[in-house]
């Protein structure tokens, strides 16, 4: 069974169509959403002169974009803070020197040269 | 365990606005009489006291304008026709005053009473015979939109019945949060058209959880490469506005924006998921969040009240509201390939219905829940343990072959 969807006709399309209640709504939301991001990211447009569709909707386009934008950048930051981590894994790098230091010191000790110790170690 | 419950694993809801389900699919009622949609004695008294009967008399666009009201005391008006008495009974007799109000013109106010012939709706009406109507689906609260969809969300509008929702320190979770934190972790999404059209739900999860949501095109293509998340919410376009690839009809349905072009995005939906990998293992419920100040004929009944009341300032009618009555009546069909053509379901369902359903299938006993939630149907039986036949929609030993397909 194929079922044939008629489209809507090229005049339905209206971005100068007055406002309807529910996206001067939308707008107030994200407004409040605009007002906790930092400023860098704040549109300069003023809700309460927007008129129609299209005006609006340039202001939403903006508002939600900025707060992924937002969330990406400190998402970013909270990455570049991995020195901590970084230090973990220089830790981690130097216990294991450590922890061969003693191996090749054990093996020294048993074979009574320092030379085999540190040949086998450039070779790693 | 019924195979089209053994094989679901991906719940979809598509939520359109503001249209009631006599506007809608009443005309189906001539197709399928157990549909309970519009009959000949069905009217409304106009301000001359003329009775205005229901007539298939819609158009896709500019008829409907202004906007009907369908904030809290317009819908009081609507479904009391006008009673404010305190042992007064729903009508549904105050459709045309109520649009009358807002232009004072009674010729103009009986549009209101209007709705689509099946032979406009190809897409909705086929779907709605094709598959499981229900004729029993409420608005969660007679009121406007953000309010409603927040009980498709939380299951429950924590108080509000106007388009004013800030939830701090709620105690009830988002659906979202809730999968996604649970143990084992589900997945869920949230599409919205794009970002110039966005979401109405930006007040906790876009603005705190932005990467819960994704983009119309990504829901598409995810259908394309079987990668749906458990459960997948779909907002539709709510604006006019050029896009990336040239005009963008808003195709919510929303007065005066054009109904073919909300047929045409619900075709796409369904299109998606059903040439998708995913076809078997998936239902997708298609809903409308609220009536839109449009005619329907159902009394919506009674139902338990949540912990929270509006006070008689909040709704703006005099009256406290204790979250104790549904909205109007609103479309609502699911479908799946294991469900029998010509479903007919009249349990009541509103929309905490949703959040009730993907709770206990995904995550079956959950708590805290809304009061309204916890006492809300599911439209889908939990896959564990014993399953109601009776109750079971995806009831078909063997998938459906024999499903529509749309051109668009």
């Amino acid at each position: 069974m194929l079922i044939q969807v008629p489209k809507p006709p090229k005049s339905a399309f209206d971005p100068n169509r007055p406002v309807s209640s529910l996206l001067v709504a939308q707008m107030e939301y994200l407004h409040e959403a605009e007002k906790r991001l930092p400023s860098r990211y704040h549109s300069q447009i003023y809700i309460n002169a927007v008129k129609t569709e299209g005006e609006a909707a340039k202001y939403i386009r903006h508002v939600t974009e900025a707060i992924h934008e937002a969330h990406l950048e400190a998402a970013f930051a909270r990455m570049r803070v991995v020195p901590k981590r970084k230090r973990a894994i220089e830790l981690a790098a130097v216990a294991d020197e450590q922890a061969e230091h003693k191996l090749a010191t054990r093996t020294k000790k048993k074979s009574g040269g320092k030379k085999s110790a540190s040949k086998h170690r450039r070779k790693e | 365990m019924p195979p089209g419950l053994e094989q679901l694993q991906h719940i979809v809801v598509l939520m359109m606005e503001n249209r009631s389900f006599d506007h809608m699919l009443g005309s189906l009622k001539a197709v399928n009489p157990q549909i309970d949609g519009v009959t000949p004695d069905l009217s409304n008294p106009d301000t001359n006291g003329n009775a205005v009967q229901a007539q298939p008399l819609a158009e896709f666009q500019a008829q409907l304008q202004p906007d009907p009201d369908h904030h809290f005391p317009a819908v009081d008006l609507q479904i009391f026709g006008g009673s404010t008495d305190p042992n007064r009974v729903a009508n549904m007799q105050g459709f045309v005053k109520s649009y009358f109000n807002q232009q004072k013109d009674v010729a103009h106010s009986q549009k209101i009473m209007y709705y689509f012939a099946q032979n406009q709706l190809p897409v909705l009406t086929t779907l709605a015979l094709q598959f499981a109507v229900f004729n029993r689906w409420f608005a969660s609260i007679p009121g406007p939109t953000i309010c409603n969809r927040a009980f498709a969300h939380y299951g429950t509008s924590f108080g509000r019945v106007d388009m004013n929702l800030i939830y701090l320190n709620e105690p009830f979770k988002s659906i979202y949060d809730r999968l996604i934190g649970a143990t084992p972790k589900h997945t869920s999404k949230l599409y919205y058209y794009d970002t110039t059209s966005s979401t109405m739900e930006i007040t906790n999860l876009l603005q705190n959880q932005p990467e819960l949501f994704g983009t119309f095109p990504q829901f598409l293509d995810d259908c394309a490469k079987g990668n749906l998340t458990d459960y997948s919410f779909i907002e539709p376009n709510y604006n006019d506005h050029e896009g990336d690839s040239g005009e963008e009809v808003a195709n919510d349905q929303h007065p005066d924006h054009n109904v073919q072009a909300g047929e045409l995005f619900i075709a796409q939906v369904y299109n998606a998921i059903k040439s998708s990998p995913l076809w078997p293992n998936t239902a997708l419920l298609i809903v409308y969040d609220e009536h839109g100040g449009i005619y329907d004929h159902v009394v919506p009944p009674a139902c338990k009240p949540d912990q929270f009341t509006a006070s008689a300032n909040d709704t703006g009618t005099g009256m406290p509201f204790a979250f104790d009555r549904l909205g109007v009546r609103v479309p609502a069909i699911l479908v799946s390939p294991w469900i029998p053509a010509g479903t007919v379901v009249n349990r009541v369902f509103d929309h905490a219905s949703i959040p009730a359903t993907i709770t206990k299938f995904f995550l079956g006993d959950y708590s805290p829940r809304s009061p309204r939630e916890t006492n809300a149907d599911v439209f889908i039986e939990p896959n564990s343990g014993a399953v109601d036949p009776a109750r079971n929609l995806l009831s078909l030993d063997v998938m459906r072959t024999d499903c529509p397909d749309f051109d668009v």
